[in-house]
């Protein structure tokens, strides 16, 4: 099978901020050289000031670079003619907040010269797919900071573009708002997008991302697959039913046998990001139900998930 | 009132233009390639070839459906940014003036004049602050707010937003404009009293392109006497003597004076009394039509100059279709017909006499005129508004430009002063220095007088200092002479006061220079403002 192409490319890219008089402040990435692929979601990792968002910038043509390349689909990242495959959705929802969803869809979809009824027909699907239908018609200066996440995202797809820079996608958003956000980018893949997002909430980005850089300082520190880069070399795990005492004995037993040591055994747990999740939909579904008391310690959500589905 | 109107010259007009736009423009380009070199060395050379025609490309391929989205989006922005709340304010005017500007003269003619410059100057003052505040801060806000960021990353090139946004701010103004115009103009209308609503037209005068004098012993003369005045704007004759003023009109529309069956015309002269003479009697005048191919004289009947009247009725003088007239020297009373024996072709030759030994009558070229039929009030009226109109899109312009490279409060401030130059007119020390007429030489001569204490007449001993000082006084009042062309003049826009005083705003001499000066300094604006948006990152720190 060959090998994708690649839809971003960077070379020894290079940033530095400089003051009034042309003296260098901070240099605030340091000869970056990376490939997105096309069809991956890619994740920019590091902490504030690592570069994540002047990387974004650079290959938007917000910023200049002080050296170095960015190829955008083979263009240079200053042509014009590549904003018409790129979706970008900033970091705060910088729109015009005077206009509502319909008119701010509207109006980025004719800077896209897309004819009237393609705007209408988009501008539907779009306020379908990010749920704001109820407060269409609010000026966005009325949303709150999850719904302006929704309508960002919105415009940043009206055009159906083919390389979508989402930069702290999730940043403001709910448990609720940050599974539909991560659904969305996933969704965005399966459509055959490609997707670079940058982010520090660390865990957004292993449940979306294929693949992710981390920066630190402006430099490059690690790149590759999410997988590959979390996989333990010397340590195996195992997934199984409820056992018994007599069971995990004899486990043990075995595990000393062959001279390996059983670092940990539990029950596993899952995410706060499902027991909130579960929570929400058990309570939609039941407003008058109560679940976990410590006192009474009754059972979790999680677990009457399993029963409810079942 | 007295208008000097020139006609324009349209040619030389361009020549001028192309003159200092290309001055400036190939100083502006040999800068950019100079830091360009100097930037990055010998690449620099083809960078800045190639960031040139990039630009030229991005002009070409300029999309009005872009451009129109961001027009519409500028709109919104002001209406919704409660701009349009002007309105509010100039209502309340319109609702209250009358009380104050009723009762101020007793005179309707007067009355007339004060009504429509109230209007005009209303509009005026409540248009182009608030147009000149919304320019210069649309495109900082959208930097600072980063709502550009979500359009530039699209494929909106940069001339795209400039261009939208001056033309967003241009229909807002419109718009403004429009709606107190016309309430404006049915106010006015509605103030005049019926008894001076005939006063309320628009004259269509027609100029002489050049006045000529005879001395008092009959001997021909460019100019008449000075009788001291400072302001030599007009130019006297002596009374009862052979002094006369003569005025020749050519290019005469003689279908519209057919049509009309007589020909007009209205003076404007003024009186200069050497001794008082009688209290109540004003100076006599007479005009005398002069054929120039059959020797035809027409002496007009005497007639007291009315110096001190606006009323365009009381210093008109009507020719009928057929005329009588005492031949001169005798008192022969003779007909002759306006068509056939007075005008000379399309041509008419007036000759000013003043009666009354001791005084003297002073005039200039516009103080004597043809009136052609009269156009409607309405007519001077929206060509005053027009006039505003040109000086809200230039300001829109500029304002527009200045916030593409500069934050808003700079922008404001830019914008504001370059208004304020280019309405106060450049000083007459400025104007002299770049004429030439100006005593003492240039800056560099100047010092070098001050520092010998030499005054401004002293001749300077020929020699290679003052060789080297003319040099550089030849270079520096160039670069002022480029520099004072920088600033919009903003008195040829002023159509306000052909308005006040009852004649239509003429084509050749207002209209066209007000819309060419636009226009010239839009083109350059908008390639300024490109070029500033173009080389800025929007993202800098």
């Amino acid at each position: 099978m060959s090998e994708p192409e690649n839809v971003i490319e960077i070379r020894n890219l290079s940033k530095d901020y400089r003051d009034f008089w042309g003296r260098r402040k901070v240099q605030a990435l340091k000869s970056l050289s990376l490939d997105v692929k096309k069809g991956e979601i890619f994740g920019l990792l590091g902490p504030n000031g690592s570069g994540k968002t002047t990387t974004m910038k650079l290959l938007l043509g917000l910023l200049f670079p002080t050296a170095g390349d960015v190829k955008i689909f083979g263009e240079p990242s200053s042509n014009v003619e590549k904003n018409e495959r790129i979706g970008y959705l900033p970091e705060e929802s910088y729109l015009y907040r005077f206009l509502n969803a319909d008119e701010t869809l509207d109006f980025y979809g004719r800077l896209f010269n897309m004819s009237k009824a393609e705007r209408k027909q988009r501008c539907e699907e779009l306020i379908q797919q990010v749920g704001i239908q109820h407060a269409r018609k609010r000026p966005l200066k009325e949303y709150s900071k999850g719904m302006t996440r929704r309508i960002g995202l919105a415009q940043a797809l009206i055009n159906n573009p083919e390389l979508v820079l989402l930069d702290e996608p999730t940043s403001g958003l709910d448990p609720i708002g940050t599974r539909d956000m991560k659904d969305m980018i996933l969704k965005l893949r399966d459509e055959g997008k490609t997707v670079v997002m940058c982010s520090h909430l660390l865990a957004d980005v292993q449940d979306v991302c294929d693949r992710i850089a981390i920066l630190y300082g402006g430099e490059l520190k690690v790149v590759g697959k999410v997988d590959e880069l979390l996989k333990s070399k010397d340590q195996d795990q195992f997934l199984t039913s409820a056992l018994s005492p007599e069971a995990r004995a004899d486990i043990e037993a075995v595990l000393k046998k062959h001279d390996a040591k059983l670092i940990s055994s539990d029950r596993p747990t899952s995410t706060l990001e499902e027991l909130f999740l579960k929570t929400v939909q058990i309570s939609q579904e039941n407003p008058g139900q109560r679940f976990v008391s410590e006192e009474k310690g009754s059972d979790s959500p999680l677990d009457q998930k399993s029963e409810a589905k079942d | 009132m007295s208008f000097d109107v020139v006609g324009f010259d349209l040619t030389e007009g361009i020549i001028h233009f192309l003159k200092v736009f290309g001055g400036v423009l190939a100083a502006a380009l040999f800068a950019a390639f100079l830091i360009s070199i100097l930037k990055n060395g010998v690449s620099g050379a083809g960078l800045f070839f190639k960031g040139l025609g990039r630009g030229c490309s991005d002009f070409l391929q300029t999309s009005p459906k872009r451009v129109w989205a961001i027009t519409v989006l500028t709109w919104r922005e002001a209406s919704r940014k409660k701009a349009l709340f002007v309105f509010v304010i100039f209502a309340l005017l319109l609702m209250f003036a009358g009380w104050f500007l009723k009762g101020s003269v007793d005179r309707p003619d007067l009355q007339i004049k004060n009504y429509i410059s109230f209007i005009l100057r209303a509009i005026t003052w409540l248009t182009l602050p608030v147009m000149l505040l919304l320019s210069c801060w649309g495109i900082p806000t959208d930097i600072k707010n980063r709502s550009l960021h979500t359009v530039v990353t699209k494929p909106v090139r940069r001339q795209e937003v400039m261009l939208g946004r001056f033309f967003g701010f241009t229909l807002v103004g419109s718009v403004v404009l429009s709606v107190m115009g016309i309430t404006g103009y049915y106010w006015t209308v509605g103030q005049v009293p019926q008894e001076a609503r005939a006063e309320l037209v628009s004259r269509v005068p027609v100029y002489c392109n050049k006045t000529s004098f005879t001395n008092n012993q009959g001997g021909k003369e460019d100019t008449g006497i000075n009788v001291g005045d400072i302001w030599q704007f007009r130019s006297y004759i002596a009374g009862g003597t052979k002094a006369r003023a003569l005025y020749k009109f050519d290019d005469l529309d003689l279908d519209a004076i057919r049509q009309d069956k007589r020909l007009r015309m209205e003076y404007n002269f003024e009186a200069f009394r050497t001794h008082k003479g009688e209290m109540d009697k004003r100076l006599l005048c007479q005009l005398t039509i002069v054929n120039n191919k059959s020797d035809l004289r027409v002496p007009l009947p005497i007639f007291e100059i009315q110096e001190f009247s606006n009323r365009a009725q009381e210093k008109t003088i009507t020719l009928e279709e057929s005329v009588s007239y005492n031949e001169e020297g005798t008192s022969t009373v003779k007909t002759a017909n306006l068509f056939d024996d007075i005008l000379e072709g399309n041509s008419i030759t007036v000759e000013v006499q003043c009666l009354d030994p001791g005084q003297f009558i002073g005039m200039a070229r516009p103080d004597l005129f043809i009136k052609m039929p009269d156009r409607s009030f309405a007519s001077s009226y929206f060509k005053a508004v027009f006039g505003i109109w040109l000086q809200m899109v230039l300001i829109i312009v500029i304002g527009v430009t200045a916030g593409c490279f500069v934050k808003g409060p700079v922008a404001t401030l830019l914008t504001f002063g370059i208004v304020m130059v280019g309405a106060s007119g450049l000083s007459d020390l400025m104007r002299g220095l770049v004429t030439g007429t100006q005593n003492g030489g240039g800056p560099f001569e100047s010092a070098y007088r001050m520092l010998f204490h030499m005054n401004p007449t002293t001749e300077i001993d020929a020699g290679p200092l003052s060789a080297v000082m003319t040099v550089l006084d030849t270079i520096m009042i160039g670069f002022l002479w480029t520099i004072q062309h920088l600033f919009p003049r903003f008195d040829f826009f002023n159509m306000s006061q052909y308005a006040a005083n009852g004649i239509d705003v003429p084509w050749n001499a207002t209209l066209l220079p007000s819309i060419l000066v636009t226009l010239a300094f839009v083109i350059p604006c908008l390639i300024l403002g490109y070029f500033s948006l173009q080389l800025r990152e929007m993202e800098a720190k």
